[in-house]
């Protein structure tokens, strides 16, 4: 044990600990504060995690550590954590609200996201290491280690930045103001004219398709119109506007349409990772498997 | 087109199969593309037929999701064929064809015109199909970990080298029907990600599958390791295609529900 090189043994022994750690951090602090981590926390928890990374990087001569993190078993046994706290999340009813069960809040459970932090760690220094020993065949590798590292870290930084709204308009009554899920009002900058809301049902009275003809206001003085159905949201200043509800109980004839107004400063930054990601599959498909060694 | 003509289409399909799996055996290799192709045309020809009468793509409900993947097995099988020549691979994806094949005229389930507003998107097909591809493929990488996990010492280098590649191509498409999937759910309901209970097992079931991949590549001698790391997997597979319906932490909270009532 300890001896160089690392196997997976000491991979385990680091993953346990780490789950020890958030044990007690969850023990002492609670259960992870997400919403923390707005703007410009989650900035300079940015900078920070790069300033780590690039340390890491360049001691990697010095702190076998930091090397050992770019070797298979590494990836090996964190990925076996994350796995297994999946698994367990799957099992284990997931509830909103405080004062619940650790286990039952999984996301905000510390050794998750210790586990979690440590996987992208690990995927950055690999990446890294791929960028600066640049070789065309290990570009997938590249893709695929880069793309996650950038989808999870700007996903989860940017989660306490995302601002979810829902909005009532009626027939004809310009709204401006939207509640978000403590049904706090807020003025999120632009106001709604509902025009007109159809509907269309199936024969036996399912909805088909429901839509809202819409006119958008601004704070800078532009309108919009447009029409929001679900799966076709509209998109001004930077707020996306969901076709949300109308009124159920009246039907084709609602004379309202409720909207849900989305704001993600950092969605570039998830979709760039993802697209990475996708290109990175793709060539997983042209490369193929390694041949293997002699059994 | 509908649905009571299926046991038509399918008993052509499968005979059509059936005859492609024989002549891999025997190897009249000519015949054995031609009768497996003519039989995975017979089949799609119903599925076209499907989604024309029903006016939508057919892969809203469980039934629907059967169809593509009876129709994948074999696409998949004669893809491994051509490449690594197994003669036993036909049978087998036709056999799992024919299982599935029997859950659709046994067990229907809804097969109605609806299609509810969230799913009428361009992103539908591809996610749905593309997930489907990937299910046959993990599936055939499973009975591959299974042959190997008894034949033991007896294993190849190639039958090694073949399980990888089912695995890094469904690994693949599993990847891009989760890249999907968040993409389409942005469209459709304003977040890429949830952890609603289906989203948690496909993360849970791809994280599986890095691990084998990750296990072959740092540590390649143990493959029996990796064999029985692959059944995990397809455990996963199945608990987030199907078993979450059965599973009390998701029980009606899933967003992912086919069939609505």
């Amino acid at each position: 044990m300890w001896v160089k090189p690392w196997t997976m043994k000491e991979g385990f022994l680091i993953g346990g600990g780490l789950l020890v750690t958030g044990l007690l951090l969850q023990w002492v602090l609670g259960p992870v504060e997400w919403s923390l981590l707005a703007w410009p926390v989650n900035l300079i928890l940015l900078v920070l995690l790069v300033l780590v990374i690039g340390v890491m990087y360049a001691l990697r001569r010095k702190v076998y550590t930091f090397e050992w993190m770019m070797h298979g078993s590494a990836a090996v046994t964190c990925l076996s954590y994350a796995a297994a706290l999946a698994i367990l999340m799957g099992l284990i009813p997931q509830v909103r609200g405080e004062g619940v069960p650790w286990l039952s809040q999984m996301l905000r459970f510390w050794p998750f996201v210790l586990i979690w932090t440590w996987m992208m760690l690990i995927s950055a220094l690999a990446a890294l290491n791929h960028l600066l020993r640049w070789k065309v065949k290990e570009i997938p590798f590249l893709l695929n280690h880069l793309g996650v590292f950038i989808a999870v870290v700007s996903a989860t930084l940017g989660n306490a930045d995302i601002r979810k709204l829902q909005m009532t308009a009626f027939t004809g009554e310009p709204e401006w103001r939207a509640l978000d899920e403590l049904g706090m009002v807020h003025e999120p900058g632009l106001a709604i004219e509902l025009h007109q809301f159809t509907m269309e049902e199936y024969p036996d009275h399912t909805p088909k398709r429901f839509a809202s003809d819409i006119t958008v206001y601004t704070e800078d003085g532009k309108s919009v119109r447009g029409t929001v159905e679900v799966n076709k949201p509209l998109k001004v200043n930077g707020w996306k506007i969901y076709q949300y509800g109308y009124d159920s109980f009246r039907g084709a004839e609602s004379t309202y349409s409720v909207f849900q107004l989305v704001r993600d400063p950092w969605i570039f930054w998830v979709y760039l990772g993802i697209f990475l990601m996708i290109a990175g599959a793709l060539c997983l498909l042209f490369f193929m498997a390694p041949k293997p060694v002699k059994v | 087109m509908s649905w009571d003509s299926f046991v038509w289409f399918a008993l052509g399909a499968v005979l059509l199969w059936a005859a492609g799996a024989f002549f891999a055996w025997k190897e009249r290799r000519a015949l054995v593309y031609v009768c497996t192709l003519a039989g995975i045309a017979v089949f799609f020809a119903f599925i076209l037929g499907m989604w024309i009468s029903l006016e939508r793509p057919p892969l809203r409900t469980m039934g629907e999701t059967r169809l593509w993947y009876s129709f994948f097995l074999p696409v998949a099988g004669i893809i491994v064929y051509s490449r690594w020549r197994y003669k036993w691979i036909l049978s087998f994806s036709t056999l799992l064809a024919i299982v599935f094949i029997c859950v659709n005229l046994f067990k229907p389930e809804i097969h109605s015109k609806s299609l509810m507003p969230a799913l009428q998107s361009p992103w539908f097909a591809p996610h749905v199909i593309v997930y489907m591809f990937s299910y046959a493929l993990l599936g055939a990488a499973t009975v591959m970990a299974v042959y190997m996990l008894i034949r033991k010492d007896k294993t190849t280098e190639k039958e090694i080298n073949l399980t990888d590649n089912l695995v890094y191509v469904g690994l693949a498409f599993l990847t891009f029907g989760m890249l999907f999937g968040a993409l389409w759910a942005k469209e459709a309901w304003g977040s890429y990600w949830s952890w609603d209970p289906k989203e948690t097992w496909a993360a849970a079931t791809w994280l599986c599958y890095l691990v084998y991949l990750h296990l072959r590549k740092a540590r390649p001698g143990e493959w029996k390791t990796a064999c029985i790391l692959l059944l995990v997997c397809f455990v996963c597979l199945q608990i987030c295609w199907w078993g979450i319906n059965y599973l009390p932490s998701a029980r009606g909270l899933s967003i992912h529900t086919y069939n609505m009532k």
